[in-house]
């Protein structure tokens, strides 16, 4: 059977720009959930977001006249490829799975409010070429010369973990031996205001597995891995990350917004991803919850890794008190986490986690990094649409 | 792309300007080739350049549907769920765990995204409406249609231009041959909004694209000046051929061949100069075991765009295949139009046809080639 390893990381976050820098952030535990600047939240519940400092934005190098998400998901796109340090002619084969869901909806929000307002042709139409997610796959394709395989996946706040499945399926089908695979969302108004519609954001930044959790942070990011035939990776001499030991990807099938009350398809995605892995519920040190800080989710995700693992018996935490939730990156950007966790030996915290739920039976890593050497880590990623997805990583 | 696993048809169910139903419906649709392109009736169309496209009656797939049941549902989702049922039910397949989902559309619902924004715009924070943001994401489809027909393994949403049907029709097969699914509902929708529609009209994205030629959906003709946009949904359900064979499932036809690439060019471009190098066509007829010589068809996507055309025929010759023929003046342009090119690869192969490649290029370069044939 095909391995699949990790042979490139890139991230756009809350933090800046680069693996390195994002890194860091996690590792210190420190919150990038502040006010948010890049739309007006006057009148909303909720006015705070972890988003990508303007200057960061403006430093990344694309062009001004793409979309913010655009922007985003090329500076973490050409970090992961450089990373891989490969040539010109592995791209020519090389799948892009794209996981988005807003677009450039931002920028096409900016011109449906000034022809909305003012009744007249904006000329700002312009800005329709790029509303659709599928936007951020044909420019990545354009501009970094990949040939193989394009798929933009929408499975909402799961998207970005789908699309790392999708792609070492294809890699492992002999279709392809690279794939360059993650998410990207930039922060729209209609997301903001669609979470506070359904009364899902925290006034405050999110407290994942705390009793007084009141809801999620949102925020905005790009992750993208390299994921490649290990041995096509040995033969260039390619370094590796880790190995994506195995995807578990399953659907809910019981409400639009709301998970399974008693997680069953979570707890189906958790044990397809250790059976495809070939590991035990034991070998697992650490998983990267999908930890959004609302009372339900939690509680759900709770119950079925007690199912999946057995009360306490792994370490938890939810990297979204730190980077907020990015949406449709979210699953990337919390697989390289994932990953960087386990080169590091290092298990990001879960800040603001004060006061632990009991109905959470298990070791929350609160507020500050904590080291510990395992071998193999687990990342959830669920959206609405009751979509779940369990990755497996290995150093 | 095909390892392993093979993968056949066992249903199909559409909802389109041609008709609402299964395999008969589409089939007579062929055979019959009803003019279903007109002028719009649905919105308002004054001082627009483009007055055309394929309109879907709502009544239709009303008539398929429990008004009670679905009054909470968009259009859009009404139209998906009529479709899939229609499948599902003509296939006689039952849901769990491995049944999957894919569902292919380039606009997804705008319409409940303007309606969400809208509310906003009107009232201020009070005005936005809890019950409609889900539909605003592109996967609200999927979400609505896995409830129904009871999907719990992988349910995917793929946006992608001109396209989509095909592609979903890919993954589909993907993830059966990965093991993902043992059976999986697969297909295309879109619909037309009047936002989307009047923009692209703007934008000289649909015919005449600016031109003075009359519009019209004229794919591979010299005089072609842009496509006409259609609404439907469409879908087919693939299922792992012993799988199907065990249950004792009537099989259409198999998926003998699919391959899918991309050509690196500028967004929204359809440069006739650019080559693909990874020959997808040929790749998927290669898969299949079938030489381009030998196809009884190719349902190409050719749908009016000059360009589009143009590349396409080019990209074909390329691989070896000749005269594409498109299904757009019939459906007209949207989502769920390469999953009925699948459709009549498949009632082509049912007759006892020789294979037929289903091929598609969008602006942008995603590319898509399928070889469908009699099941062995």
């Amino acid at each position: 059977m095909t391995r699949v390893v990790v042979s490139g990381l890139g991230v756009v976050s809350p933090y800046g720009a680069g693996v390195k820098t994002f890194w860091a952030g996690l590792a210190s535990g420190e919150c990038a959930i502040r006010p948010l600047t890049v739309i007006d939240t006057a009148g909303f519940r909720s006015r705070i977001a972890a988003e990508v400092p303007a200057e960061v934005v403006g430093a990344l190098g694309a062009s001004r006249r793409r979309s913010r998400a655009d922007r985003l998901a090329l500076a973490a796109a050409r970090e992961a490829l450089a990373d891989a340090d490969l040539a010109t002619r592995d791209r020519t084969d090389m799948a892009l799975f794209v996981g988005a869901v807003g677009g450039g909806m931002l920028e096409g929000e900016g011109w449906y409010c000034e022809e909305a307002l003012r009744l007249r042709p904006s000329p700002r139409i312009r800005a329709l070429r790029s509303i659709l997610p599928a936007s951020h796959a044909e420019m990545l394709g354009w501009r970094l010369g990949l040939g193989g395989p394009r798929e933009t996946v929408i499975m909402a706040c799961a998207s970005g973990a789908a699309s790392i499945a999708f792609g070492a399926d294809l890699i492992r089908s002999g279709a392809t031996p690279l794939a360059l695979a993650g998410g990207v969302d930039a922060i729209t108004r209609i997301c903001f205001m669609g979470f506070n519609a359904l009364k899902l954001l925290d006034p405050e930044p999110c407290r994942p597995f705390d009793r007084g959790r009141r809801g999620m942070s949102i925020g905005e990011a790009a992750a993208f891995v390299v994921l490649e035939d290990s041995e096509h990776c040995r033969r260039r001499g390619g370094r590796t990350f880790g190995e994506l030991l195995g995807a578990g990807v399953t659907t809910d099938a019981h409400h639009v917004t709301a998970p399974h009350p008693e997680g069953e398809g979570m707890i189906r995605a958790m044990r397809e991803a250790l059976a495809a892995a070939g590991r035990e519920p034991g070998d697992i040190g650490y998983v990267n919850a999908h930890g959004t800080g609302t009372p339900q989710n939690d509680r759900v995700e709770a119950l079925a890794m007690t199912r999946v693992f057995g009360e306490g018996r792994v370490l938890v935490s939810s990297t979204k008190s730190l980077v907020g939730h990015t949406m449709a990156a979210a699953g990337s950007v919390e697989a390289v986490a994932t990953l960087l966790a386990l080169q590091h030996g290092l298990i990001p915290p879960t800040a603001n986690l004060i006061d632990p739920d009991p109905d959470v039976p298990f070791d929350c890593v609160a507020q500050t990094a904590r080291p510990a050497e395992v071998r193999a880590a687990l990342s959830n990623s669920f959206g609405f649409g009751g979509h779940n997805v369990s990755l497996i990583f290995g150093r | 792309m095909m390892s392993g696993r093979r993968v056949v048809i066992t249903g199909m169910g559409s909802v389109s300007a041609a008709g609402a139903g299964g395999t008969a419906v589409v089939a007579e649709a062929l055979e019959r080739r009803p003019c279903t392109i007109a002028p719009l009736q649905a919105f308002d169309v004054d001082g627009c350049t483009s007055r055309l496209a394929a309109e879907v009656d709502e009544a239709r797939f009303m008539a398929l549907l429990d008004p009670d049941s679905v009054r909470r549902l968009s259009r859009i989702c009404r139209m998906t769920l009529a479709a899939c049922r229609l499948a599902v039910d003509e296939a006689g397949l039952e849901g769990g765990a491995r049944l999957g989902l894919v569902v292919g559309s380039e606009f997804g619902d705008f319409r409940s995204g303007a309606e969400f924004f809208d509310g906003f715009l009107r009232r201020g924070p009070a005005g936005l409406s809890p019950m409609v943001f889900p539909s605003t994401v592109m996967n609200s489809m999927a979400a609505v249609v896995a409830i129904a027909i009871d999907a719990k393994a992988s349910s995917v949403t793929l946006n992608q231009a001109t396209v989509a049907g095909d592609l979903a029709v890919a993954r589909a097969a993907a993830l059966i041959a990965a093991g993902r699914a043992e059976a999986v509902v697969a297909g295309g929708v879109d619909e037309l909004f009047s936002n989307v529609y009047l923009s692209l009209a703007r934008l000289g994205a649909l015919s005449p694209m600016g031109g003075d030629a009359p519009e019209g959906c004229r794919p591979y003709a010299p005089d072609h000046n842009g496509p006409v946009l259609g609404e439907g949904a469409t879908f087919l359900v693939l299922e792992e051929r012993e799988a199907a064979r065990a249950r004792g499932a009537a099989i259409h036809a198999e998926v003998l061949g699919a391959a899918w690439g991309a050509i690196p060019v500028a967004p929204h471009t359809a440069p006739a100069g650019r080559r693909d190098k990874r020959a997808i066509a040929r790749r998927a007829l290669g898969q299949a075991g079938v030489e381009a010589g030998s196809l009884a068809r190719c349902y190409g996507s050719g749908n009016g765009d000059p360009a589009l055309d143009d590349w396409e025929q080019r990209l074909l010759a390329a691989d070896g295949v000749r005269d594409p023929e498109s299904l757009a003046p019939l459906f007209g342009q949207h989502g769920g139009l390469g999953v009925l090119r699948v459709a009549a690869a498949a009632l082509d192969a049912r007759a006892g046809r020789a294979p037929a490649l289903v091929h598609g290029i969008a602006r942008g370069g995603c590319r898509t080639a399928l070889v469908i044939g009699q099941a062995a």
